[in-house]
């Protein structure tokens, strides 16, 4: 299960955060200010972040933009990367399959 | 819309940081683009120590370091595009997507360095697509920066630096690591990394890999084997590990995307990572403009990232002001010679020369030093038997009493006429390799350097050996405390003998682990005590403890409470109370008493 980090040897206790709500395939789940949209996730114990176009689960791989594992739809606009997106209030994230379907 | 700079930089890790720091010495006006929430590259989630000098910041934890340079560069007035995405370098400019505003644009800059680092390796194995599967790197992200711990336990893949580094980090952030897996069969990242985690336990498998993530819809465990000289899986040797999370730590690519899109020649010279642009010795690559530092010209530490960086920045600021910034750059030129002269060099000393850039080796101490000093005397042992480019223990030492010999990748050696034992080197040492030993009368006393949760004066303990085993029970003699640098020293008194063996220890646990009744959790710790105590008598360890008012109703625990009575008292059972049987003898739903009574009343 994953869970936070609330003390640490090194980087000592961790700072009050703002609570902030979103909505994730309807879900409405808790995050702090400063999370990205995939630590928030990964708090909540979500793996699967949106599946590929055969049906396969897709998770979380390198965190900072380059293996465009984590790509979400959020408040309905597809192949945003979940790693390097702050989350906000009242954003909504959906799972995404394949490439989304992106709308021109 | 077009944006003009004189100099623009992409990627604001080490070598970008540092590249715009020589950049606007200058006075040059410098723009530095990153596609990630905060600056600094990959130093935010480094929580360790970096190896090195201190001229670049050996000692200091790399999120520090990160911090450090990115207000030296606001200081020169360095200006940056953080959440910005070079989306393509054209001929006829740069365009960059700022994600904020959604807004894309033209940049024009005279001279571009590019500082994009690099990716993570992914390798093949049976459902390695699984959601559990990680890259090393995002674990760190994830722990270190969002202190988000996805799993509790792990196996880690590589036992390179980075596969060593992330191991100690998650036993830091409390996670379990099961084992670390390493197809060759030798550790490939330094030795002092390894034996952190050795001597926490942590198993680290040569010459095996992982072949299959277990798991539907998420990691539940993984399969490992053993591999031949081939690094081929061999058949019959699989072995099932219970993990939730699987760490890649299989190397890193070079991210070539832009300096390829921006002309520069590409070659494929594995020993630097793989694609590379083709560069000269000052960084420069096949395009007169266009400069490269860090990863992105050869997978290598932060430290070189670092004074690549400053080569490449020095070397723009000259074309671009027409100063003579040569002896800057001669002397970074200097500082790279000196970092590359060992043994962890070899690949980039041997891709480099592909490139027609020649670094010589060797030239520092190998000899390892035999002497351990006066028995009796509070003194250093230092652990350090590779050729590693660093040296705090050096130039930390207040007395003078440890040299690394020169070259900074020499071995240190001890001169124990000096040494006072101090300490100081035990909790500068990034390797954490330094030890402090004392034999004494009646026992010897160990200081450990310890980046954990402290233990308490006096507190017990087990004591571990480097490879993790228990070799018996000591006690906490006192705690150096280190709030600034966050290596401290823990000073244990051991048997005697044991001076070369405990290099670690780990809490008893104070629970009793014997339940005498299951219902309520009640060991027999605390009934003995309680005994002690004068309640001799069952029904009064009933009331005190709960012993026998769970759901069982005393059938587990009653016989066996009284056994201790009687142990504890020397009156057999037989002449006991045994307590009384009181209903119910099992718990029974209020829903049925009252369906009962409802049935009474038609």
């Amino acid at each position: 299960m994953p869970r936070r980090v609330a003390s640490h040897p090194i980087l000592g206790k961790m700072e009050e955060k703002q609570e902030i709500e979103f909505e994730f395939e309807g879900q409405r789940l808790k995050a702090l200010k400063g999370d990205t949209i995939a630590s928030a996730l990964i708090d909540n114990g979500i793996d699967i972040f949106g599946f590929t176009d055969s049906g396969k689960p897709r998770g979380f791989f390198c965190a900072i933009g380059k293996c465009s594992s984590c790509l979400v739809i959020v408040n309905g606009v597809p192949n945003i990367r979940a790693c390097i997106t702050l989350v906000e209030n009242g954003m909504k994230v959906e799972r995404q399959k394949g490439k989304g379907n992106p709308v021109w | 819309m077009v944006k003009k700079v004189q100099a623009l930089v992409i990627g604001a890790g080490p070598a970008g940081l540092c590249g715009a720091i020589a950049i606007a010495e200058s006075g040059v006006d410098v723009l530095v683009v990153d596609e990630g929430i905060k600056p600094g590259g990959q130093l935010p989630k480094q929580t360790h120590k970096f190896f090195g000098h201190e001229g670049f910041f050996a000692s200091t934890r790399g999120f520090e370091i990160g911090e450090i340079l990115y207000q030296k560069a606001i200081d020169l007035g360095v200006k940056f595009q953080m959440k910005t995405t070079v989306s393509g370098i054209y001929e006829d400019g740069i365009v960059v997507y700022e994600r904020d505003n959604e807004k894309a644009y033209d940049i024009n800059a005279d001279f571009l360095l590019i500082a994009t680092g690099a990716s993570e390796r992914f390798i093949s194995f049976k459902k390695n697509f699984l959601p559990g599967v990680y890259g090393a790197g995002a674990v760190q992200t994830l722990m270190n920066q969002y202190r988000v711990l996805p799993g509790q336990d792990f196996l880690i893949v590589g036992a390179g630096n980075i596969g060593l580094i992330v191991a100690y980090q998650l036993l830091q952030a409390g996670a379990n690591v099961k084992a670390i897996v390493e197809a060759s069969d030798k550790v490939g990242g330094y030795l002092v990394h390894a034996n952190k985690v050795k001597r926490m336990g942590v198993p680290i498998l040569l010459k095996h890999t992982i072949v299959e993530a277990i798991g539907e819809e998420k990691v539940r465990g993984a399969v490992i084997s053993e591999v031949d000289e081939r690094f081929k899986p061999i058949k019959g040797t699989e072995k099932e590990l219970v993990v939730d999370t699987i760490c890649l730590a299989v190397g890193l690519q070079p991210s070539v995307e832009l300096a390829a899109q921006a002309g520069a020649k590409i070659e494929y010279i594995p020993e630097l990572g793989g694609y590379v642009p083709f560069r000269d010795e000052n960084m420069k690559t096949s395009v007169d403009n266009v400069y490269i530092a860090g990863d992105l010209a050869s997978i290598e530490e932060a430290s070189t990232a670092m004074i690549e960086g400053y080569i490449a920045g020095y070397n723009i600021a000259q074309k671009i002001t027409g100063k003579d910034l040569s002896e800057k750059i001669n002397k970074m030129k200097k500082e790279l010679e000196e970092f590359r002269k060992g043994p962890f060099s070899t690949k980039v000393r041997n891709g480099l020369k592909k490139f027609g850039v020649n670094f010589p080796e060797g030239g520092f101490r190998t000899e390892k030093q035999e002497n351990t000093g006066p028995t009796g005397k509070l003194r250093v042992k230092i652990e350090c038997p590779q050729n590693i480019p660093c040296n705090p223990c050096e130039t930390s030492c207040p007395t003078g009493a440890i040299s690394v010999g020169g070259n900074i990748n020499g071995i240190p050696h001890v001169d124990y006429e000096k040494c006072i034992g101090c300490g100081v080197c035990v909790m500068k040492c990034p390797g954490l390799a330094i030890f402090l030993i004392q034999e004494q009368e009646k026992y010897s006393i160990i200081g450990i350097p310890y980046e954990f949760e402290l233990p308490e004066i006096n507190e017990k303990v087990l004591l571990q050996n480097k490879n993790g085993e228990i070799v018996g029970e000591g006690e906490v003699e006192k705690v150096v405390r280190n709030n600034r640098g966050k290596t401290h020293i823990v000073f244990l008194k051991i048997p005697k003998g044991l001076e070369n063996e405990v290099r670690h220890f780990s809490k008893i646990s104070l629970e009793d682990e014997e339940i005498v009744c299951r219902c309520e959790e009640v060991t027999r710790s605390k009934i003995e005590e309680a005994i002690d105590n004068g309640f001799t008598d069952f029904e009064e360890l009933r009331r005190y403890l709960r012993i026998s008012m769970g759901p069982c109703g005393g059938r587990v625990c009653r016989l066996q409470t009284l056994s201790i009575i009687s142990m504890k008292t020397g009156i057999p059972i037989s002449e006991l109370e045994p307590g009384r049987f009181r209903p119910p003898t099992i718990p029974i739903p209020f829903k049925a008493i009252i369906k009962g009574d409802e049935e009474n009343e038609i």
